[in-house]
């Protein structure tokens, strides 16, 4: 079970490095959207292998909410836009 | 038997992952990205979830509550993310920039 936390780290670096090296906001949220889940799915793992939920309470709750932040920056960042157009 | 149910879970979890990831390092489009993201990305981290559920089967409503809010909540952030990202602006009013010129300084 301890082969898994290495392989989700290195597939978390793709995402970062876009993160770092895109100039596009969308791009950038994209990158986000993706590695908020794959940070909240390695909470998860981590609270299987220590056999610990309070820990995974806290990845279930990034899980559901995370995502709903990350819906509004997106409407707050599209509205931002058509001002700075208009 | 179990156990091994719940490896090749994981595993094809993680097969996913890359496969969905790997396309965010291209010079694509948004919305290319934003497919292959949505569909391998939220496949594989329900597969990984699954695989976890096998593992320890007495926690099982915490990780219902995972795969639900992984399913309904990938899906809308995508339609979120694409709808925000393209330039169609629906029901917009109509801009009065090309009307006024810059003599006109009707602000000033």
């Amino acid at each position: 079970m301890n082969w898994v936390l290495p392989i989700m780290l290195l597939i978390l670096l793709i995402p970062l490095y876009e993160a770092c090296q895109d100039k596009d906001i969308w791009q950038k949220m994209l990158a986000f959207a993706s590695i908020a889940t794959k940070t909240s799915l390695m909470i998860l793992v981590v609270s299987v292998l220590r056999d610990d939920w309070m820990i995974g309470v806290v990845g279930v709750i990034i899980l559901s909410v995370g995502n709903a932040a990350l819906m509004l920056l997106a409407h707050v960042i599209k509205r931002l836009n058509e001002i700075g157009e208009g | 038997m179990i156990d091994l149910i719940s490896y090749s879970c994981i595993g094809l979890g993680l097969v996913f992952w890359l496969w969905g990831t790997w396309p965010l390092l291209g010079p694509r489009s948004v919305l290319f990205k934003l497919h292959s993201l949505s569909v391998a990305d939220t496949l594989g981290s329900m597969s990984i979830v699954v695989g976890l559920l096998l593992k320890i089967p007495n926690e099982w409503p915490l990780l219902i509550l995972a795969l639900i809010s992984l399913a309904i909540w990938n899906t809308v952030l995508g339609y979120v993310l694409a709808y925000c990202s393209s330039d169609i602006v629906h029901l917009a009013p109509p801009t009065h920039s090309s009307s006024v010129s810059a003599g006109d300084a009707p602000y000033v």
